[in-house]
């Protein structure tokens, strides 16, 4: 593995005969320790025949905690001596990486007890859900760490990879083998496109590192040349692929309403984070000086997306065609900070990636328990009357809902704050305007939702009550209750949350 | 000084409060006897204030007696504060005067109704507001009153609410004199934006420097105001409709006191009406015109009440023809006996309703006087006191009107000496048809016209007493000396009312009262004028007798039920309702449905939902993209880096 | 840094007790309805003793309570209130014990309960916050529950009137977020720090002109639509008719005052200028609005309607008396909310109080209640004379005084604002006589009248209504200071000046006559000045001629 990582990193400066340079693993701890983890699960489930069923879960948690502790001392020690890259420059320890490490390692413990009690509704008792998403969680650290195109890459196809699998694993469910086939085919079209990017900003720059590219881009006068542009156009096309922007989002719907529910929580938390950490590094730290060159672009890109995703997310009939949608309508938000490219933007974006990644997981969590043994019962009407039936998950649900709708006293409200004043900060105010207007249209669905829950008319309510009751296992329950209270307490609490971005965003 | 004023007021509203705390525990006729006891008292504290005036000289009899500050922002204030003086006292003088007679007639007229207490409720309330209206020293101030005795008249209108007749009524009343209040509160805007307060010595004090428009604008619009309360035309519709109340309350409200607030206004602000110039020729015309068109219609009146409520609009129309020829003080007087002898007028048509069984029509009476001789004896003197017959009230207050009105203008003059013969003509056809003539009551089926008017009693005696006035089961018999006394009293003020200001040198008190108050604003008639007093007295007096004769040869010696009676004449308001329903009514309504239900809910509401729907529809349409298909996708995908691409090379010019 | 003061308080122990409801299990109604109304009563007390321990003297904001919330962004939980809020804080504090009582949920107390809780604290945060950001959040925080109470409580058409109400607003506040973040940034010069807080913000005034408009009309735009103006109105008749009662009274009662208080509160502090250039436009559809909405009212059939619609007309004479720029217009303003907010909330609770009985708000349903329900037709009236605004009951008060304040700065708007004031009596006297006067039959005639709880509950309404009628001075004496340095404020940096009679009555008249005969004298003078130096001219020229023609 890293031996591969080596050989890349070495191309560009390869004039020398061969050297190997050092590699500080401390660098790298916490994706190591998810790989590591990911393969101890291989070799474990391969060796051992009978084990009590929830050890998968419990040794994943394990590793996810290991590496969120370990993310946790690379910030302090960070904090300590500043930021610095490794691995022959082809890594890089900042503030933002280890933020995506932190946020990275609390989603898979998150994603692995949702996998969990899913797994065992399912009655699959295999480890390849936690092998899988462990290792594309550190593909998920490697795009926010790396200092390297090449890196990025790498990142995102380790990534992705295992996400193509994880869609499609639930064999029992046709559109499960569906969502994997698009979502592969798709998003090798994708990687392939964004190769290609990297190949013409090597052409035009001679560099894919990122620290030498923004160095000849600072030096020569005009920078922009077409070639360098089009090699721009192009990595924006992969990333916006990733983070599901329009016009390059159309897999998502399919493939989120097919996987299974936990795999698309995890897609939506983790992934889109993933392809957000890469593209606004390679965007705010490197092609910086282009700015005036892809603002307008991005303009575009993020009125699309916030548009199509509020507007079609309001006709549709699956809860989990409706959250697509709105995560869609999310990743306009993030494109908003993007596009203001001033520092308020960047840590905008990030803490609204944080809080997204915990209230769409909650989402996704009642997503799974309302979807019932086969993950089937996705349908709007499911949840009719579900506040007389369960009112706590009704309430946790509404509060989650809501908060993505941006209601104030959650973090929704000041994600969403953060982002707009970014862009008043760098002037776009029609951006801004655009934007809040989306959100209304968008509070319209998730109202709509509430409505179902709450406000159905009582005769429903008794012929939904007398279907099979609800359980809700423990590993869901916890899940439920720490991304609502992370959503309620940090509302009314906001300052470490902010800060912890902010911080993120200087240590670069 | 003075501090007995405060009483005059305050006891009503003590009454008021009393009546209220108690409810019907107060009872009948304990209700009756405390609200009359509250405004018995308080006419006893107008007198003795009274007494206190006349005991200073004639110059300093204005006092200013201060309550609380009401209303205070920035430049404005207003205080609530009392005025005494000559005119607010002569004024709370009848006005508690009369009250008190009516309230007392009241316990008789009203008993054994069951909303007996919440009766004397309103009736306190009323003599409240009047109170304040007469009493206050600012605009604002009387405006409270005047607001106060407006929503008394709309309870008391419609006190039997079962008939939808006396909802409509009262609800006209309010809406109509609305109108004339609007005209009240612009004037009081344009006094607080042009003299900068609305306390009235200030603002008079404070009169020069402000244009004369402004002066003639606040002065008609205040008229405006006049004109609603005083039913004036074209306001006057409301009035008679307002007879579906009880008739004391026809007496009280809507004869003697509420109705003449205008005028007095009027005389209020007589310094402001002196700067004024044009506007009082306005006033003058219209009281003329009001005067003649009301008699007319009284002409073809055949409800007893409605003939006294046409009267009344005309008697006030008198009272604003003074006060366009400057003589305040003859409206004063012609305020005062009028008060007197159409109260009276009123409470004997009550008498006569209430010894009919509530019989209204007056082609259904006949001979009355037979069977209730003191209500037909005091009927009698209110009918000479009104038709200007000296030596009753009405003769001398009248005259002293016409003089000023010659002194205006000789056809003035002629329009208010045309009105005394109609005035004569209509009343003296009531008498004979009323109290002389055949018992028309007795046969069975009538002829000659029906009456045009529903029974106005109680709803509930009515029921007991079906069919109304038929047959003989049921004699007229005089009302109990309750509801007589007072008219005896009222008869006897009718008669010698006149003494208040007889027309020779020292006789004229009322005038030498009243001068300081007008002193800068009565009109001093022109040199000769005076000397045709004699003359003109004398034609009156003649057409007065013109009008007795024509009457009495028509009802009595022809013994014919009708005569100038044309329908129009007889339809509502003389036909004035049917128009402002056309001008008015009928096109509101077409505007406010279009307004609500077209507009409102199609257009304006129509937009909102237009825009949730495009929106949906915007949906249902960009759905159509995600058809599912691969291809379709990477199509997609292709097509925006092609586009990012170009926009790449666009911009570098390749 | 003022840490805790009464006015926390005042807005967290709502929210205490809903949360303390909210724990409470759902079938101990009794200890649920206990819990809200005790939270309830104690800010309404809190409230009230508010009023007496305010200073009438100081025009500053009292009882300040401070302490930051986001560094980042200058944000702090900033609290004070001065005389515009006061009385809104006390109507608050008095409308929500009443409507607790009043109105009975006949499902799910516990929710019910919780979320009027949630509802009275977002109302009291957003009448108290003086931190920008803190209102818009409370200002947010009111729909919710607002929502689930018409949406979980309401009518027929509920589920259509909540989500139209919530998203309608949530248009408006779209504007105000961007403007009010365009504002903070903007007014940010240089070295000063981001801050939310308006007393600095009014003082900075660093907005350019025209930009200062935009965000103006950016933050208008979400109080337009809650107050409501013409044409955004349409949310409110169905929000009123479908809410249940308790809904309907602090929807009228208090919601809608979010709306005029923001318009005075930031539209007039924060941005004079642009208040003063665009006041015509807001005069003009408040005008509209106090026609238009009478007519509409004149018409309805359904009760509920009709006082919806009677609200639209009310609340325009409260915009009226706002941008009449005048220190009447706008102390009239001030009270009007408060009386509307008695009146109106007074008249939903009766319309309730009658749905109770007979399960219907068409008005064509009802007839001669009078005769079976006499006390209920004795309050009634009163409740319809001060909507009416009959004088010596609170409604005229504020009317007249925003009526007399607009008419010497707009005369003729004032002029078509007073024509409204017929139609009030027109279509409320209207419908008095369909619903009580008249021989009731059938269920009419048969219903019980007014029970003592209800009697108790109506009672400090009327109480207040005939007192602010009578004696309003007290309440003024509060509301005025704050009001003449807000004109004052306006008038500095508005560059605008108000009528002198409305600052100084008869005094301003004569001081304006004496101005005006002193400037004519000079500019007689001048004229002289003229003639005799075009007079000289002449001369000097024709000496010229003469020598010229003598050389």
């Amino acid at each position: 593995m890293n031996g591969l990582l080596l050989a890349q990193g070495e191309q560009p400066g390869a004039l020398p005969p061969l050297e190997l340079p050092h590699v500080e693993y401390s660098a790298m701890a916490p994706h190591l320790i998810l790989i590591s983890g990911a393969l101890v699960l291989l070799v474990w489930a391969a060796m051992t025949r009978r084990r009590p069923p929830w050890a998968w879960a419990a040794f994943t948690v394990v590793v996810g905690v290991a590496s969120l502790v370990a993310s946790w001392l690379m910030w302090l020690e960070l904090g300590r001596n500043g930021p610095r890259t490794a691995v022959a420059d082809a890594v890089v320890v900042d503030g933002y990486s280890v933020f995506f490490m932190v946020l990275v390692s609390a989603i898979v413990v998150l994603a692995a007890l949702m996998g969990h009690a899913y797994l065992e509704r399912e009655d699959d008792r295999g480890p390849e859900f936690y092998v899988l998403m462990l290792l594309s969680s550190s593909g998920a650290m490697f795009m926010a760490s790396a200092n390297d195109l090449v890196i990025t890459f790498l990142g995102l196809e380790i990534l992705s990879i295992a996400l193509y699998v994880l869609a499609g694993f639930n064999n029992r469910r046709m559109e499960s083998k569906e969502a994997a086939i698009k979502y592969f085919v798709l998003g090798a079209f994708s990687s392939a496109v964004f190769l290609y990017g990297v190949a013409l900003v090597y052409g035009a720059t001679g560099s894919t590192n990122l620290g030498e590219i923004a160095g000849y881009l600072q030096s020569t006068v005009s920078p922009a040349n077409g070639i360098l542009l089009a090699g721009v156009a192009l990595l924006l096309v992969g990333f916006g692929f990733k983070v599901a922007a329009v016009p390059f989002h159309t897999w998502t719907p399919d493939v989120y309403q097919g996987a299974p529910s936990p795999v698309t929580g995890f897609m939506a938390a983790g992934a889109k984070a993933a392809g957000f950490a890469g593209l606004l590094r390679v965007f705010f730290s490197t092609f910086d000086t282009l700015k005036l060159d892809w603002q307008p672009i991005v303009w575009v890109l993020a009125v699309a997306t916030l548009l199509v995703g509020s507007v079609l997310a309001i006709v549709q009939e699956d809860i989990k065609r409706v959250l697509a949608y709105s995560s869609i309508s999310h990743a306009g938000f993030v494109l908003i900070g993007l596009q203001a490219a001033n520092d308020k933007g960047l840590a905008g974006s990030l803490y609204y990636l944080l809080t997204y990644a915990f209230m769409v997981l909650g989402s996704f969590t009642v997503v799974t328990l309302v979807g019932r043994k086969g993950d089937a019962r996705h349908d709007l009407n499911a949840y009719r009357g579900l506040s007389s039936r369960r009112p706590a998950l009704a309430l946790a649900f509404t509060v989650l809902l809501l908060a993505q709708a941006g209601i104030p006293f959650t973090t929704g409200f000041l994600a969403k704050f953060y982002v707009i004043s970014a862009a008043v900060e760098g002037r776009s105010y029609s951006l801004a305007l655009i934007a809040m207007l989306s959100s209304v249209v968008a509070a319209f669905f998730y109202l709509r939702v509430t409505v179902l829950m709450y406000m159905s008319s009582d005769e429903e309510e008794a012929e939904e009550a007398r279907t099979e009751p609800l359980p809700i296992p423990r590993s869901l329950a916890a899940v439920l209750i720490f991304s609502v209270a992370f959503t309620v307490v940090f509302g009314l609490l906001p300052a470490p949350v902010i800060d912890f971005a902010r911080d993120a965003t200087l240590l670069l | 000084m003075a501090d007995l004023a405060y009483l005059i007021p305050a006891l009503p509203l003590a009454g008021f409060l009393a009546l209220v705390v108690l409810g019907r525990r107060a009872g009948d006729p304990g209700a009756g006897w405390l609200a009359t006891t509250a405004i018995g008292l308080a006419f006893l504290a107008t007198l003795a204030t009274f007494f206190e005036l006349l005991g200073q000289d004639s110059h300093h009899r204005e006092v200013t007696k201060p309550l609380f500050t009401w209303i205070a922002a920035g430049g404005f204030e207003v205080k609530a504060a009392l005025l005494v003086d000559q005119l607010s006292i002569t004024m709370a003088l009848f006005v508690t005067g009369v009250g008190t007679l009516i309230h007392l007639y009241s316990v008789g007229y009203m008993k054994g109704d069951e909303h007996f207490p919440r009766f004397f409720v309103y009736l306190n309330l009323f003599a409240f507001s009047m109170l304040v209206l007469v009493l206050s020293d600012s605009f604002l101030f009387t405006f409270l009153g005047w607001e106060g005795v407006g929503a008394c008249s709309y309870l008391l209108i419609s006190f039997w609410f079962e008939r939808d007749t006396a909802a409509t009524a009262g609800k006209k009343a309010f809406v109509v004199n609305r109108v004339g209040d609007f005209g009240f509160m612009i004037a009081m805007f344009l006094l607080f934006s042009t003299v900068g307060t609305l306390t009235y010595n200030e603002v008079f004090e404070g009169l020069e420097g402000v244009s004369h428009a402004a002066i003639v604008a606040i002065a008609l619009l205040l008229f405006v105001g006049a004109c609603g309360k005083s039913a004036q035309l074209p306001l006057f519709v409301w009035l008679p409709d307002a007879m579906e109340g009880p008739s004391p309350v026809s007496a009280l409200i809507h004869a003697a006191t509420m109705v003449t607030a205008g005028v007095y206004l009027m005389a209020r602000v007589s310094p402001l009406l002196a700067e004024a110039g044009g506007a009082l020729t306005v006033i003058a015309v219209v009281g003329a015109v009001t005067a003649l068109v009301a008699a007319v219609i009284a002409c073809a009146q055949n409800d007893i009440k409605r003939v006294l409520a046409y009267s009344t609009i005309s008697q006030l129309g008198y009272m604003f023809l003074a006060v366009g020829s400057g003589a305040y003080i003859a409206a004063v007087f012609h305020m005062v006996t009028h008060a007197f002898f159409k109260a009276l007028l009123f409470l004997g048509a009550g008498s006569v309703m209430h010894g009919m069984n509530d019989e209204l029509d007056m082609k259904r009476m006949g001979a009355l006087r037979r069977w209730m001789p003191i209500t037909g004896a005091t009927f009698i003197v209110g009918w000479l006191a009104i038709a200007g017959v000296p030596p009753f009230s009405g003769f001398w207050s009248k005259d002293d009107v016409l003089l000023a009105a010659y002194d205006k203008s000789p056809v003035l003059w002629a329009v208010g000496l045309f009105t005394a013969l109609l005035t004569a003509y209509y009343m003296g056809r009531q008498v004979f048809l009323v109290f002389f003539g055949d018992e028309r009551w007795r046969r069975e089926e009538q002829e000659g016209v029906h009456g045009n008017e529903p029974s106005r009693g109680r709803p509930e005696e009515r029921s007991e007493a079906e069919p109304p006035a038929e047959g003989s089961h049921s004699e007229p018999h005089e009302s109990p000396r309750l509801m007589t006394v007072p008219m005896i009293v009222l008869a006897a003020l009718a008669a010698l009312g006149g003494l208040l200001n007889l027309p020779f040198g020292k006789l004229k008190f009322l005038e030498h009262w009243l001068e300081p108050v007008f002193e800068e604003a009565e009109h001093k008639l022109a040199p000769g004028v005076e000397d045709l007093r004699l003359v003109l007295a004398l034609v009156a007096i003649a057409a007065g007798a013109g009008g007795i004769a024509l009457a009495y040869a028509i009802f009595m010696r022809a013994k014919r039920l009708n005569a100038f009676e044309p329908a129009v004449l007889q339809r509502g308001s003389g036909g004035f309702d049917d128009l402002y329903s056309f001008l008015v009514e009928r096109p509101g309504r077409v505007i406010a449905n279009f307004t609500a239900f077209v507009f409102d809910a199609r257009i304006v509401d129509g937009l909102v939902n237009g825009a949730a729907s495009v929106v949906r529809m915007g949906g249902s349409q960009l759905r159509k993209v995600q058809t599912g298909y691969v291809r379709n996708y990477a199509l997609g995908v292709t097509f925006g880096a092609a586009l990012l691409l170009g926009y790449a090379l666009l911009r570098m010019g390749v | 840094m003022e840490g805790f003061s009464i006015l926390t308080a005042i807005v967290l122990v709502p929210v205490i007790g809903a949360a303390a409801v909210a724990l409470i299990p759902r079938s101990r109604e009794d200890v649920i309805k206990a819990v809200g109304l005790t939270a309830a009563v104690f800010v309404g007390v809190a409230a009230i003793s508010l009023a007496f321990a305010f200073d009438s003297h100081s025009a500053e904001y009292q009882f300040v309570s401070e302490a930051s919330w986001i560094e980042e962004f200058g944000v702090s939980w900033l609290l004070g209130v001065d005389g515009i809020s006061l009385f809104l804080v006390v109507l608050t504090g008095i409308l929500f014990p009443i409507a607790l009582v009043g109105t009975d949920p006949h499902r799910d107390v516990k929710g019910y309960t919780a979320w009027m809780l949630l509802l009275e604290a977002g109302c009291l945060g957003s009448f108290l916050a003086l931190d920008l950001l803190l209102f818009f959040l409370f200002f947010e925080l009111t729909l919710l529950p607002m929502y689930f109470i018409i949406g979980g409580w309401g009518y027929e058409k509920r589920v259509y009137a909540s989500l139209k109400f919530f998203l309608f607003t949530l248009f408006g506040s779209a504007f105000m977020l961007v403007g009010m973040v365009a504002l903070v940034f903007l007014s940010a010069k240089g070295s000063d720090p981001l801050t939310f807080d308006i007393r600095v913000l009014a003082e900075r005034g660093a907005l350019a002109e025209d930009t200062a408009r935009w965000v103006f009309l950016a933050f208008t735009m979400a109080f337009a639509v809650k107050v409501p103006l013409f044409p955004v109105h349409t949310w409110l008749p169905d929000a009123h008719t479908q809410a249940p009662t308790a809904g309907s009274v602090i929807l009228a009662g208090v919601l809608l005052k979010l709306g005029t208080y923001g318009l005075v509160r930031f539209g007039l502090t924060l941005f004079p200028k642009a208040a003063v250039d665009l006041a015509p436009v807001l005069l003009t559809l408040a005008v509209i609005g106090i026609i238009y909405g009478a007519v509409c009212a004149t018409m309805q059939t359904d009760l509920k309607r009709l006082v919806a619609y009677s609200s639209v007309a009310h609340l325009g004479f409260i915009v009226l008396g706002t941008f009449a720029l005048t220190t009447q217009g706008l102390s009239g303003g001030v009270l009007q909310m408060v009386n509307h907010g008695l009146s109106t909330g007074a008249l939903f609770l009766l319309v309730g109080m009658i749905y109770e009985r007979r399960h219907t708000r068409e008005i064509s349903e009802l007839h001669g209640l009078q005769r079976s329900m006499p006390v209920m037709a004795v309050v009634f009236t009163v409740v319809m004379f001060s909507s009416i605004g009959l004088p010596g009951l609170n409604g005229f008060v504020g009317e007249f005084l925003i009526l007399i304040g607009s008419f010497v700065t707009r005369r003729w708007w004032a002029v078509v604002a007073t024509a409204g004031v017929i139609l009030a009596a027109l279509y409320l006297l209207w419908a008095y006589q369909r619903v009580f006067h008249g021989t009731p039959e059938g269920e009419n005639a048969t219903l019980p009248d007014m029970t003592l709880r209800e009697r108790a509950v109506m009672a400090p309404l009327l109480v207040l209504i005939v007192f602010l009628g009578v004696y309003p001075q007290p309440v003024l004496d509060r509301i005025n200071p704050t009001v003449e340095k807000l004109m004052e404020h306006v008038e500095e940096k508005g560059r605008y000046e108000q009528p002198a009679v409305a600052v100084n009555g008869v005094e301003g008249v004569r001081e304006e006559r004496e101005k005006k005969e002193v400037e004519e004298k000079e500019a007689k003078e001048q004229e002289t000045e003229r003639r005799l130096s075009e007079f000289k001219k002449a001369e000097d020229e024709a000496r010229e001629k003469a020598r010229s023609g003598g050389g």
